[in-house]
């Protein structure tokens, strides 16, 4: 009977953590470009894989932060490997300590996101530079810095004050 | 997903990364990387990427959908009061374009008979297929779209893919339901091309940015700003003609190209079935008189040559090409008398008509 209420409450966070993976893979590769100018297009699926990792870290093992790099690989075109190393080393050097270690406020997670962030992006451009055998575009990997920066507070804050109002269930730990 | 197959607990109520997995992993994603590059990716991990992305274009479809949806509601407002101008102005280059359209079929029909004059072989090119941008993955390390028709719909490798206003890239990779479109701005484009006013041939290269720029064009190009860039068809690969751009001089004394496809957002497009042109060694021809006969250097009884025309008889078309005469009128009432003599004003004719 425990076993099977483990597996419930268990059940719906797993069905998210897909579910918010997958829309961020899509939401990355599909044309949104709604005005001229440069593409301002967050990195959604690092900024997925780094909540759930420190919320739920049993949910994203590193094959899983592996396949989601390589499905974004597949998807944008790059060279097979770019994201899926950048994911590992970002999400591995960036996790909180602890089974639910992420703390409530949202300062240090954004600290810790930014962090994140610049090792995707500085292992991507020298990993993609390699595969191509010429420099990356820094700038777009600049504008997806900088556009995922300044997303990652809003989706932070309202993750956090689910994670508040229902402690149990759904994404909380 | 929930496993615990690749992380461990530490005694601490911690889960950790399991190293060992960790490093396959990284050291996976490394030789990845190593043997995927584009330049010389093998057909595996071709395969592997075009069955990706026909799995994923039906998603990514569905999911373009509703941004479309917004992409179009400002337009619709916008013209909604520009409509009746619009329709007026329109009508006006209706009436223009149908004589622009009788004079093509005349030119058309002109250089049909010119090429059967001078034993041509026009470029054969299938129907046109239209199709969708399903992502647009503009990244830091590929220029490309990704389209919703694939080998099922005759979409192969190579082949161009163009807009209303000019060439886009080619196809890259080609599954079964969609495909990639390797845009002229990436760094692994490369296109023969030429000015148009000129021929003066170049390699236009992409380097990431919005204006490709134009390399090996030699000490004196003779280029001009504003030059009509088409593409020279001298890899085999493209077609000769198509519109690419107009031509911009740099500060430093480069030149770059302004990409007429540019003119509008990258959404609908057309891929041309064109079958590039193989190379002799690509394509041999067994000799039936040396299969028959190995030792025998010439052969017993010359061939006819079949590429001259008859010199007396008709053609198909009807058109006498046997050289100038006042009955040297075809069908279509174009004199094909003197084929050099009057190819000067026929190509003004046809440069006429490409310039509008």
């Amino acid at each position: 009977m425990r076993k099977v209420n483990e597996q419930a409450s268990t059940g719906w966070p797993i069905a998210w953590c897909v579910l918010s993976i997958f829309f961020a893979l899509i939401a990355y590769a599909t044309p949104t470009k709604l005005l001229d100018g440069p593409h301002l297009m967050p990195t959604w699926p690092l900024m997925v894989l780094f909540l759930w990792a420190n919320m739920r870290p049993r949910f994203v093992p590193p094959f899983i932060v592996f396949f989601v790099g390589l499905a974004q690989d597949l998807l944008t075109g790059a060279p097979m490997g770019v994201w899926a190393l950048a994911y590992l080393a970002a999400i591995s050097a960036s996790r909180f300590r602890g089974e639910d270690g992420m703390p409530r406020d949202l300062g240090p997670i954004w600290i810790r996101f930014l962090m994140a962030l610049a090792i995707a992006h500085a292992l991507a451009f020298v990993a993609g530079s390699w595969a191509n055998d010429q420099l990356a575009d820094w700038y777009k990997l600049v504008l997806e810095f900088i556009a995922s920066a300044l997303t990652f507070p809003l989706i932070g804050h309202l993750v956090l004050r689910r994670r508040r109002g229902s402690r149990s269930g759904f994404i909380g730990g | 997903m929930a496993n615990q197959r690749s992380g461990r607990h530490d005694g601490r109520g911690e889960i950790k990364f399991s190293p060992t997995i960790f490093v396959v992993l990284v050291f996976l994603s490394v030789i990845l990387v190593a043997f995927d590059r584009p330049a010389n990716r093998s057909p595996l991990f071709s395969s592997i990427r075009a069955g990706f992305t026909d799995l994923a274009a039906p998603v990514l479809e569905i999911a373009a959908q509703p941004i479309r949806f917004v992409k179009g509601i400002a337009p619709y407002f916008r013209r909604q009061g520009q409509l009746a101008e619009e329709n007026a102005r329109m009508q006006q280059d209706l009436m223009e374009a149908r004589g622009w359209v009788e004079l093509a079929g005349r030119l058309q029909d002109r250089i049909e008979v010119y090429e059967q004059a001078l034993n041509v072989e026009s470029e054969a090119t299938g129907e046109r297929i239209g199709a969708w941008t399903v992502a647009d993955p503009d990244g830091p390390f590929v220029h490309a779209r990704l389209i919703g028709r694939g080998q099922a719909a005759g979409v192969r490798d190579g082949f161009p893919v163009i807009n209303v206003y000019g060439l886009v890239g080619r196809v890259t990779e080609a599954g079964q339901r969609s495909a990639r479109v390797l845009l002229l701005t990436d760094l692994n484009s490369r296109v023969p091309v030429m000015a148009d006013r000129s021929n003066a041939r170049a390699i236009l290269i992409g380097d990431n940015s919005d204006f490709p720029r134009l390399d090996y064009v030699g000490r004196n190009p003779d280029i001009q700003p504003g030059d009509r860039i088409v593409t020279s068809g001298d890899d085999g690969i493209l077609p000769r003609g198509l519109p690419v751009g107009e031509a911009i001089a740099t500060r430093d004394g480069q030149w770059r190209i302004r990409l007429y496809s540019d003119q509008a957002p990258i959404d609908f497009v057309w891929v041309w079935p064109y079958e590039r042109v193989l190379a002799p060694e690509d394509e041999p021809v067994v000799d039936e008189a040396m299969a028959v006969n190995p030792d025998a250097s010439v052969p017993d009884v010359p061939a006819p040559d079949a590429t001259a025309p008859d010199a007396t008889a008709p053609d198909a078309s009807g058109a006498d090409v046997s050289g100038g005469d006042a009955s040297d009128v075809d069908a279509s009432g174009v004199d094909v008398s003197g084929v050099t003599g009057s190819a000067s004003s026929d190509e003004e004719g046809v440069s006429d008509a490409q310039g509008q």
